[in-house]
């Protein structure tokens, strides 16, 4: 579905990628660990258009996607869901949800799409008419899943949708995106829980200084020493994970 | 004020509401205050306000798009009031309307105008900003700003504009007869015709505008890159396209004020450069980047404007937008409808 061949990227003249290389298979999820500043949402960013890439190639669905407008990577059905709690606070939750569906040219698809996004997220069925900045943590990343499933994604490219949130509602919210991948989408989780994010997972890929250390089934990757050596850096004393 | 110190919202209504009652206190006192004259008072005041308003709600909306104060936004008044006089200047004095309908009012040649006001300056602000705005966002990939050059490119744009219509249009003043019928009497009030378009005309406006922002998905694109370019990406919104949408409509709404001021003074070179400063003044008086403060700021300045020329000093007409701004930026800050809403941490 999605491949990623030397990948070469950064922000401004600084450059964070130095070669990248993953692939995502159909209907998988896969597993993007590593630690801060290792280039995680460096190559999200890359893959949705966000930033250039200066080398290397993204192909996506058999196209090349690499340096296109990312409303055209949106149309080809690679939706990105941001780090964090990037909605529109000043805009309900059903606008929230419309403006996910913005490449949507049907008005029925559009409402169907909501429907369907409330079946996975009841609690933003009880919310939709209240402002964004009214919702709680987890329900604000209810939303952003929410609206990246608004336009129809084949596979959605999630940043870390575990940060800061009470692990009760992780747990929701990765039962939730199993069940998103069971309905026929692949997903690409960045994460920096190693371990929630190898048990949701069926591969992983393990980022460390722009390029990818280790990869391998999520099993075996659970009791790996290296992902714990490339995880910390070497430095570390304890793994919090 | 102080270093530590900090007004509270409450404190900051109350000091305004104080300010408020001063100032009625005040004009209360005046020999010239009766019933007519504050009915006088209050037409021409919002019939200013809602001019001022629509050319800061271009400012607002320019400002909330591109990040950046559009210096240039007076010019765009300014030839906007010379289209619509050129246009009404070709049809009425041309005499063309009458070959088309023989029994055309001037008021026919106004509204061609105004259209023409509108749509010519929105395509033009379209242009200016494909062309010459364009470049400067390519180094931030199109859709961030490079902030102090966009700024600088504003004031450039203000003397290259503003010299391009000394050149065609020449610097005299050139009066605007626009023929639009008798004045009329509005509760004992005698107002001229212009004045009655005004309202009306802004008001439609200002309406439609609600309309389009609020009900319509491009209006939810509009106000989505308003808030933030990179979430908008990531929804699939073509946001360069949407830069230059918003900087077409906000120029067009400049247009349009331009030849609805007309007819009441003089179509002149240098119109623009004080409705600039008001229509600034009247943005940060409502809350720089909300739509609805910018038309509430154009009223209060408005009114605030009229009041004081005619009660106090007319003389000095100019200044009191710029004193209710200090006025208002030094007891609160954010204007009226500034408050962002916050998001939960």
């Amino acid at each position: 579905m999605l491949k990623i061949k030397n990948l070469i990227s950064g922000y401004g003249s600084v450059q964070i990628l130095n070669g990248a290389n993953m692939k995502v298979d159909n209907q998988s999820i896969v597993a993007l660990l590593g630690g801060n500043g290792t280039g995680k949402s460096t190559i999200l960013k890359a893959c949705s258009g966000i930033i250039r890439t200066w080398k290397g190639s993204i192909n996506f669905n058999g196209e090349d996607i690499q340096n296109l407008p990312p409303h055209n990577i949106v149309e080809k059905g690679l939706v990105q869901v941001t780090q964090g709690k990037d909605v529109f606070p000043a805009m309900t939750v059903l606008e929230n949800l419309r403006l996910g569906g913005f490449t949507l040219k049907s008005k029925q698809t559009l409402n169907d799409n909501i429907e369907k996004v409330f079946n996975y997220f009841p609690r933003l069925n009880e919310r939709k008419s209240q402002l964004a900045a009214t919702l709680s943590g987890g329900e604000l990343q209810m939303l952003c899943i929410g609206r990246g499933l608004m336009s129809n994604p084949k596979m959605i490219m999630l940043d870390e949708p575990s940060a800061a949130l009470a692990p009760q509602i992780v747990l929701d919210i990765f039962k939730n995106i199993n069940k998103i991948r069971k309905d026929g989408l692949t997903v690409l989780v960045v994460e920096q829980n190693v371990r929630m994010a190898l048990l949701l997972a069926d591969y992983g890929y393990v980022i460390k200084d722009g390029v990818i250390n280790v990869e391998g089934e999520s099993k075996k990757l659970m009791y790996d020493e290296s992902v714990k050596d490339s995880y910390l850096g070497g430095g570390g004393t304890t793994a919090n994970v | 004020m102080f270093k530590g110190f900090k007004l509270t919202r409450k404190l900051e209504n109350t000091l305004m509401l104080v300010f408020t009652l001063i100032f009625l206190g005040y004009i209360s006192m005046s020999p010239d205050m009766n019933l007519e004259s504050l009915k006088g008072v209050l037409i021409i005041g919002i019939t200013v306000g809602i001019i001022y308003g629509l050319v800061a709600v271009g400012i607002s909306l320019i400002y909330t798009g591109l990040d950046v104060v559009n210096f240039s936004h007076g010019e765009f008044f300014m030839l906007g009031a010379f289209t619509g006089l050129t246009v009404y200047n070709f049809l009425i004095d041309g005499e063309l309307i009458y070959a088309i309908f023989p029994d055309a009012y001037g008021w026919v040649g106004y509204v061609i105008g105004l259209f023409f006001a509108f749509v010519v300056m929105g395509l033009f602000g379209v242009l200016i900003e494909r062309v010459f705005l364009r470049p400067l966002t390519k180094k931030g990939g199109g859709y961030t700003v490079a902030g102090m050059g966009i700024i600088i490119c504003g004031f450039g744009l203000s003397v290259v504009l503003l010299n391009l219509a000394y050149i065609i249009w020449n610097p005299t003043a050139h009066p605007f007869h626009a023929d639009l019928g008798l004045p009329i009497n509005i509760g004992g009030v005698t107002l001229p015709m212009t004045y009655l378009w005004m309202l009306v005309t802004g008001f439609t406006v200002a309406g439609a505008l609600y309309f389009f922002l609020n009900k319509t998905k491009m209006g939810l694109g509009v106000r989505a890159v308003a808030h933030s370019k990179v979430i908008s990406n990531l929804v699939g919104i073509n946001v360069p396209l949407y830069i230059s949408i918003i900087f077409g409509i906000a120029c067009a709404l400049a247009g349009l004020a331009g030849t609805l001021v007309g007819p009441t003074y003089q179509v002149v070179v240098y119109m623009g450069y004080i409705i600039l400063l008001k229509a600034f003044a009247s943005a940060v008086v409502g809350g720089f980047g909300s739509l609805p403060g910018a038309i509430v700021g154009g009223f209060t300045v408005g009114l605030f404007e009229t009041s004081c020329a005619f009660f106090i000093s007319g003389s000095h007409k100019d200044a009191y937008a710029f004193l209710l701004m200090i006025v208002v930026l030094l007891i609160k800050p954010t204007g009226f409808f500034g408050v962002q809403v916050k998001m939960k941490a």
